[in-house]
């Protein structure tokens, strides 16, 4: 069995003619925690998003925990990938009309039999984890609260609960920290390191203080390359100048 | 600014005033083939009519016989009373009539608004671009919208009534396949107007087509569809009313008995009481959208 979560090779995305994404190789390992850093434009979002299948590349491979994720042939295969992906993207990542609580069930739909998940009636045991993981982000009292209601931060919250009540393998955070107070910002990230202890988690950061906080393996992305991968606490002054130079 | 920018800034405006160059032809063509035919008259008089009329309408008939003469004598050429109407009397069975008159009116325009719905449903969901349907499907669900809202509701009601026969069924029918083609419109719209990231977020955890459409697409739209109904069934409450006319029942044939027989104070109570109905919906309907958005 390999020990790498992700396996990425010759990826390369190319839209009307400007190349958004050259990626030659690049292994993620288990339960690595991973900085993505870069300018805007730089392809970061864009490399997050190939990882669960949303955006399809125009050439290469993408091994996501021992699943293919591209090249596929039928979108549903991409399900079992996504059941065991977790995300936390930036700005309102739910069901806007849905309550807290639901939003946290819905990381449970994969593994629930359709025809009861239609009619949303959930197991004893379902209610339980969906609460235990909102109380875990210190948000049970909102729990009937709906999500275009909350605040930034809360949004945040339940977002990591969704995660925690799907207990994926693998995280990705898109800026998850961005519009958000430091003090927020802060609470966001140890909730999400904390949630992703046994998980390996990629996160997309703008802000270079949080890295030390929320990876130990740091990727600088440059005009859709690799230019940087080395250790956060190896990572200079000089290095980060020239990645947003 | 350089060349290519101003030109596309120009190209821009150029499209603009074209446009509406364009529309001020379309009016002008409109008024001047309407003037050159003498079809833009206002009749012989028309400030006397309009006077005669106000002033008509402006006794609706139940008040008019309950604060004016009571009785109304029926006389020969030389001058004998030959007969002595209570018009008090006479106006409240022509007033129980025009209750049962406004129930009728308000079942067609309400079982019409909910089959329109119904039927509208699947052909909203289809000719939604973000839903993806095959190009075929998609054009022919347009193609059954776009003819149901080109045909006015009369026109249904006046063929439907000679497939199923006078009464309110052919006023059900009309309504439903006229308000189909915007219900389904409407439906469309708020499929297309969606929160893509709110499906992202449910199709992200893994969730099947199905568990997506009712976990994030369902409650993300019913609102709006919630709304796009009540609006109709306003709409269609009004639409159903001259429905009468054409023998589909309800207020319209009392409209119609109305004008033909030049009972101008009748005509004023109908149209009191489907002014009231309809502000009365509106008013309900307002506060239940206000609630749901």
């Amino acid at each position: 069995m390999s020990s790498n979560i992700i396996q990425i090779d010759g990826l390369e995305m190319v839209i009307s003619g400007r190349r958004i994404l050259k990626v030659d190789s690049l292994a993620v390992g288990q339960g690595e925690k991973v900085a993505i850093l870069g300018r805007n434009g730089a392809g970061k979002s864009t490399l997050l998003r190939c990882l669960n299948g949303f955006v399809k590349p125009t050439a290469g491979r993408i091994v996501v925990n021992e699943r293919v994720v591209f090249p596929l042939r039928r979108e549903r295969d991409l399900r079992p990938v996504r059941a065991e992906v977790g995300q936390v993207l930036q700005g309102l990542h739910l069901v806007a009309r849905l309550s807290a609580m639901e939003n946290v069930l819905v990381g449970g739909l994969a593994s629930m039999p359709r025809l009861r998940s239609w009619a949303r009636i959930f197991t004893h045991e379902e209610t339980q984890r969906a609460q235990a993981a909102l109380k875990a982000v210190g948000m049970a009292h909102l729990a009937d609260k709906r999500a275009d209601k909350l605040s930034g931060g809360e949004r945040q919250k339940v977002a990591i609960a969704r995660m925690l009540m799907q207990q994926p393998k693998l995280v990705l955070a898109d800026e998850p920290t961005a519009a958000l107070d430091p003090t927020a910002a802060d609470e966001v990230c140890e909730l999400l390191v904390k949630a992703s202890e046994k998980a390996t988690l990629i996160t997309v950061v703008h802000n270079v203080n949080l890295v030390p906080l929320l990876s130990h393996r740091v990727i600088g992305l440059k005009a859709g390359e690799v230019v940087l991968d080395c250790a956060s606490d190896q990572l200079t002054p000089a290095q980060l100048n020239s990645l947003y130079e | 600014m350089n060349w290519m920018q101003f030109k596309a800034r120009m190209k821009g405006r150029l499209g603009f005033f074209g446009l509406v160059f364009l529309y001020a032809l379309i009016v002008f063509s409109c008024v001047y083939s309407l003037a050159t035919a003498g079809d833009l008259s206002m009749g012989r008089n028309p400030v006397a009519n309009f006077i005669k009329t106000a002033t008509e309408f402006a006794r609706p008939s139940f008040l008019d016989v309950w604060l004016g003469d009571p009785a109304y004598k029926y006389t020969s050429d030389d001058g004998t009373v030959l007969r002595v109407e209570d018009r008090q009397a006479v106006e409240k069975q022509w007033l129980i009539q025009l209750a049962f008159a406004t129930w009728t009116t308000f079942k067609i325009a309400t079982l019409g608004s909910l089959l329109g719905a119904i039927l509208a449903l699947p052909f909203g969901v289809l000719s939604a671009k973000n839903i993806k349907a095959p190009r075929v499907v998609t054009a022919l669900s347009r193609l059954v919208l776009d003819t149901s809202r080109s045909i006015h509701t009369l026109v249904f009601g006046l063929v439907l009534v000679g497939i199923v026969g006078l009464g309110p069924t052919a006023g059900i029918l009309a309504i439903a396949f006229h308000s189909l083609g915007t219900y389904g419109k409407l439906f469309a719209e708020s499929i297309e107007t969606l929160d893509m990231a709110s499906i992202e977020a449910v199709k992200g955890v893994g969730a099947s087509p199905s568990q997506t459409f009712f976990w994030s697409v369902w409650p993300s739209v019913l609102p709006q569809w919630v709304s796009s109904h009540l609006y109709l069934w306003e709409y269609n409450i009004r639409d159903s009313t001259i429905l009468g006319i054409i023998g589909a029942g309800g207020l319209g044939l009392l409209i119609s008995e109305a004008v033909a027989l030049f009972q101008w104070g009748r005509l004023s109570s109908i149209l009191i009481v489907v002014v009231l109905m309809v502000t009365a919906f509106d008013a309900i309907s307002r506060r239940i959208r206000t609630a749901l958005l």
